[in-house]
């Protein structure tokens, strides 16, 4: 009895792993998934991005008028984005006029706000660099060209908060004077942000564009989405076929438990079949040992594959990526690894519990 | 009414591959009456277990026909043995057979459970009152390892009578427990025969145990007796080969375990049975020391 136990209890940890391995890639690739739409939807609040084909700072600011007279365009905002030296990192800042940054971005504020148009040099952080550099709202940071030189001081006006949806991978928020001052590019900008009247009409308004300004790149959100798209289907891909190596492992367990449990059960299969079981009866109760086995390393599995995505996140963020991936408990994940579950249960469960369920009931009277 | 048991000139061959045919049974014929304690008796390869098979449905005949409860089974398929031995047959077994994960009342509910007639209260009900009737009311709960051979087997025996069969089965019900309570179990399946109407058939080496029935078979190299097998006549002495030697001695102690054992039994007997069966083994004994005696003078 204890042998079979024990035996019982290490193939369910067969199953455990498989699953538990399901779940945390499954939830990595959704987390990593939702997290990367979730900032582009954020980066890019327009339609329609313009920028230059060299990818530098040499569109000249006058071509937002223009570009705000094609039909379709509902508005459309001039910035820089570029890195700049912050307390001795390169981090992504976007100069922008403040006004208009609530038109492209969802900001949410842990501290401060955004700062009144005015003379003075003042920067919204994103909350992970404010959390690094350790600065709070009228702290002031440093900001400085990637090659080199003096920089100029800013008094930090708002901190972005940093966990959860809206979170933004954006070092600091500037003024699109100051980031254009900064890079000695006065006059001109990086991109030129696109909202349109109506999103459908995405491919005329682009088209549209193309003709106007050859030579820019041009890129409508929608593209870059789908393109995302296919990179996070591929890693899904791989990280589910690593999953179902694991789990055919796991399958394999169950049909070897079941199928010895057939092979040291004949005598009473036999005696089963002797006092009236029928096949149908020894077949379900062979695919229930296995069904029991599949769900409960099931249900274990769930458990453990999300304290396994704590653990990826906590190794992620001791490796200094620079990036979080959420732990989004998601029902369809769950849902779907109990199917899984339940699918390796039945299928590998069918065959011993085939074999069984032929046992013939003259077995119950042979003594060996 | 009709007979529990008919078996018409069955045979059973069993094919073991290339060419290798062995014959279990050749040529059974028997009747078995309702209300019959019939006990089956003969020396192990001589196709015992193959008659149970056939009369309980776990096989069907090479040739011949099965008839239980005036049906015809011969030619059953295995969903119809199946009803037939969930509605018409209870199996006692050597090894008791019970499932060691399940309490005793739910190893005696399985068999209602697989007719699927009753509902899980009447069930459990008729499964108390079985556990009540063998004895075993207090064990009720207890699964079979926490139990003794003998209460095994009552549990056996009371999931035996789960549907109301015609016929009990019981193959060597005695075999795996000391003599003393392998009485007390054949005491019972007596008792359970004189009470309620089923027809029991024991598979048993036990000739005391034998000599409690009614009715004995007795079993041959697949052909049966209704008489212990007449002693081939000896050869003259003289002729006697090593082989027919020692098939002699082996007869002699036989008969003498089992004349020990009658006398054990005899308080527990009716004496009629003893005397006739005290008589029958005398004779043969004498017989038999004669031929040796024989053998022994004639020498060499």
């Amino acid at each position: 009895m204890g042998r079979r136990k024990f035996r019982s209890a290490l193939t369910i940890l067969g199953v455990i792993i498989g699953i538990s391995t399901m779940v945390s890639l499954m939830t990595v690739g959704y987390g990593m998934r939702q997290q990367v739409e979730i900032t582009l939807n954020e980066m890019l609040g327009a339609g329609i991005m313009i920028s230059s084909s060299g990818g530098g700072v040499d569109i000249p600011e006058y071509v937002q008028d223009f570009v705000s007279q094609v039909p379709g365009v509902n508005d459309s905002v001039a910035v820089i984005t570029t890195m700049m030296n912050i307390g001795g990192q390169p981090r992504a800042v976007i100069g922008i006029d403040p006004t208009q940054a609530t038109k492209l971005y969802h900001l949410t504020f842990e501290a401060g706000g955004i700062p009144t148009i005015g003379g003075e040099n003042a920067a919204i952080l994103g909350g992970a660099t404010a959390a690094e550099l350790g600065v709070r709202v009228n702290d002031t940071i440093t900001l400085s060209t990637q090659l080199g030189g003096v920089g100029e001081t800013f008094r930090v006006a708002g901190i972005l908060r940093s966990i959860g949806e809206g979170q933004l991978n954006i070092g600091c928020f500037i003024s699109l004077r100051a980031a254009q001052r900064l890079l000695g590019k006065e006059g001109y900008v990086s991109t030129i942000m696109v909202r349109l009247d109506n999103p459908t009409q995405g491919e005329q308004v682009e088209a549209i564009l193309k003709n106007m300004f050859p030579n820019a790149r041009i890129v409508r959100q929608e593209e870059i989405m789908r393109n995302i798209d296919r990179i996070m289907n591929i890693i899904n891909g791989v990280l589910l076929a690593l999953a179902s190596i694991s789990l055919g492992v796991g399958a394999l367990g169950i049909m070897n438990t079941v199928m010895m449990s057939v092979h040291e059960r004949r005598r009473e299969i036999g005696m089963l079949k002797a006092v009236g079981a029928e096949r149908w009866h020894i077949l379900l109760i062979f695919l229930s040992e296995a069904l029991l086995i599949s769900l409960t390393g099931g249900v274990f599995g769930c458990i453990l594959g999300l304290l396994g995505v704590y653990l990826i996140q906590w190794f992620v963020t001791a490796l200094g990526l620079g990036f979080t991936i959420p732990l989004l408990v998601s029902p369809y994940i769950l849902g779907t690894a109990l199917l899984a579950a339940l699918a390796i249960g039945t299928i590998a469960g069918f065959y011993p519990s085939w074999t069984a369920a032929n046992v013939r009931p003259v077995e119950a009277l042979r003594y060996e | 009414m009709s007979n529990p048991v008919e078996l018409h000139n069955v045979v059973k061959t069993y094919d073991l591959g290339e060419n290798v045919r062995v014959e279990a049974l050749r040529g059974v014929s028997l009747t078995i009456k309702r209300g019959e304690f019939v006990s089956v008796m003969g020396p192990s390869g001589c196709g015992k277990t193959t008659l149970l098979n056939m009369i309980g449905g776990l096989d069907n005949p090479t040739d011949g026909r099965v008839i239980i409860d005036g049906v015809d089974v011969t030619s059953m398929g295995e969903g119809e043995l199946a009803k037939l031995r969930r509605e018409k047959i209870g199996f006692v077994f050597q090894f008791f057979n019970l499932v060691p994960l399940l309490t005793a009342l739910e190893n005696v509910e399985l068999p209602m459970i697989f007719t699927g007639k009753l509902s899980e209260a009447e069930i459990e009900g008729r499964a108390a009152e079985l556990l009540q009737l063998v004895g075993l009311g207090q064990r009720m709960h207890h699964r079979p390892t926490q139990m003794s051979g003998g209460e095994q087997q009552r549990v056996a025996i009371a999931r035996a009578l789960a549907n109301e069969p015609s016929i009990i089965l019981a193959d060597e019900p005695t075999g795996n427990i000391d003599r003393e309570t392998g009485w007390k179990i054949i005491r019972l399946m007596k008792g359970l025969n004189e009470t309620m109407e089923q027809t029991f058939i024991i598979v048993t080496h036990d000739p005391s145990i034998a000599q409690t029935s009614e009715k004995i078979f007795y079993m041959v190299d697949g052909q049966i007796n209704p008489r212990p097998p007449k002693q081939i006549t000896a050869p003259h002495p003289n002729n006697l080969t090593k082989e027919r030697r020692q098939l002699l001695l082996a007869e002699l102690r036989w008969l003498r375990t089992s004349l020990t054992s009658l006398e054990e039994k005899k308080g527990e007997m009716d004496r009629e049975v003893y005397d006739q069966f005290k008589v029958r083994y005398t004779e043969q004994l004498e017989r038999l020391k004669r031929i040796v005696q024989e053998v022994n003078k004639g020498g060499d």
